[in-house]
């Protein structure tokens, strides 16, 4: 019966084709630290999950904020839980990319042909940064406001346009419902449609052209 | 290989897919504990007239603490016994009005009518107006609620 329906759709999608290709294609022999980017992917997911299931109580404005992120650690079941992976999760998300990164450039696996692989990556780290800057405010409490006022305040000391980036972080001259607000609306819609399309780039780039293999000593050529 | 890779896949699943449920459905099945409201004092109610009483309830929902407002009907044919009647509509739960007019109450969304005790006169409604528990202590009025 499984088999008939997997079949069904095997005619319709092509799907073990598919299959074939993201999971049983040829990779060269590598080692552990090529696990860095799917360990990233895996945590990736985690947050979107957690994130998802954190919407469903979390209120964006600043007198609902803090009372609902209180809400959610405390009276909810595994409240505590959801919220606490998702917090962890997103400093995993800086140390893999991280580490990532690192592995990626020192094998030199950035060089041709994976060029956009890796500026796609590079675009990557920079959600992930704006991920755990949008995201820090959003629990709207003392740490959160004074990291935030920091934080836009270093982004205002840029030559010229300083004070124009930070009016338009803050949505105004200090941070407000309005900054709460666009760092919300940033947190869960702009930088996850950025995420998702950047990842599909990544992974499709990753399939296509295939990983690199651990860079070798060859001395007689 | 691949069972390893499906049990540990699914593990990790239920690991959080279980307290996700929990999460989501948690607060929506937590059930109040009853408990006894004062509504006014008896003197108010007329005879053979149902009387509207209103009162607030404060209550917490969520992180949020609300005034619950709560009206009920209150009914009594010698001043000593009291029928409580709740004014929502056991249809869709629209609130019904006392017509005096007409001696019946009426609900405005969809027609629904019960008479002067609460049985149903005409309409959708399934059952008839709901009734409080209630009890009297130095001529004051208490419904139970919960």
């Amino acid at each position: 019966m499984l088999d008939k329906f997997a079949n069904w759709m095997d005619e319709r999608f092509a799907w073990r084709q598919a299959w074939e290709a993201i999971f049983l294609r040829k990779v060269p022999h590598v080692n552990w630290l090529y696990t860095l980017g799917s360990a990233t992917l895996f945590v990736a997911v985690v947050q979107i999950v957690t994130g998802i299931l954190l919407t469903l109580y979390y209120v964006p404005t600043p007198d609902h904020a803090y009372d609902s992120v209180v809400y959610i650690t405390t009276q909810l079941p595994a409240g505590w839980l959801i919220r606490g992976l998702h917090h962890w999760g997103a400093s995993a998300m800086i140390v893999l990319v991280v580490l990532h990164l690192l592995r990626v450039f020192f094998y030199g696996a950035y060089k041709y042909p994976r060029e956009v692989t890796w500026i796609t990556g590079v675009l990557l780290l920079l959600v992930v940064v704006g991920f755990g800057f949008t995201g820090y405010l959003l629990p709207w409490d003392q740490k959160a406001y004074w990291a935030t006022t920091v934080g836009t305040r270093i982004a205002g000391v840029a030559p010229l346009v300083g004070d124009w980036i930070l009016r338009i972080a803050r949505g105004g001259p200090d941070l407000s419902a309005v900054t709460l607000a666009r760092f919300f609306g940033t947190h869960v819609w702009i930088l996850p449609a950025s995420l998702v399309a950047l990842i599909s780039i990544h992974l499709y780039l990753v399939i296509r052209i295939g990983i690199s293999a651990v860079p070798e000593r060859n001395e007689e050529s | 290989m691949k069972a390893a890779i499906f049990s540990i896949g699914g593990l990790i699943g239920a690991a959080i897919g279980l307290p996700a449920i929990a999460y989501v459905v948690g607060p929506a099945l937590k059930q109040a504990a009853g408990v006894w409201i004062r509504l006014g004092a008896i003197s108010k109610v007329e005879l053979d007239n149902p009387t509207l009483f209103k009162t607030t309830l404060e209550t917490q929902t969520g992180w949020i603490s609300t005034q619950e407002e709560i009206s009920a009907y209150v009914l009594t044919s010698n001043g000593q016994d009291f029928q409580v009647l709740s004014n929502v509509c056991t249809h869709l739960g629209c609130r019904v009005r006392w017509i005096a007019d007409d001696s019946r109450f009426h609900c405005p969304c969809h027609n629904g009518v019960f008479a002067k005790d609460g049985t149903v006169v005409s309409g959708p409604p399934p059952r008839p107006l709901d009734r409080f528990e209630n009890k009297v202590e130095n001529g004051i009025l208490y419904i139970k609620r919960g």
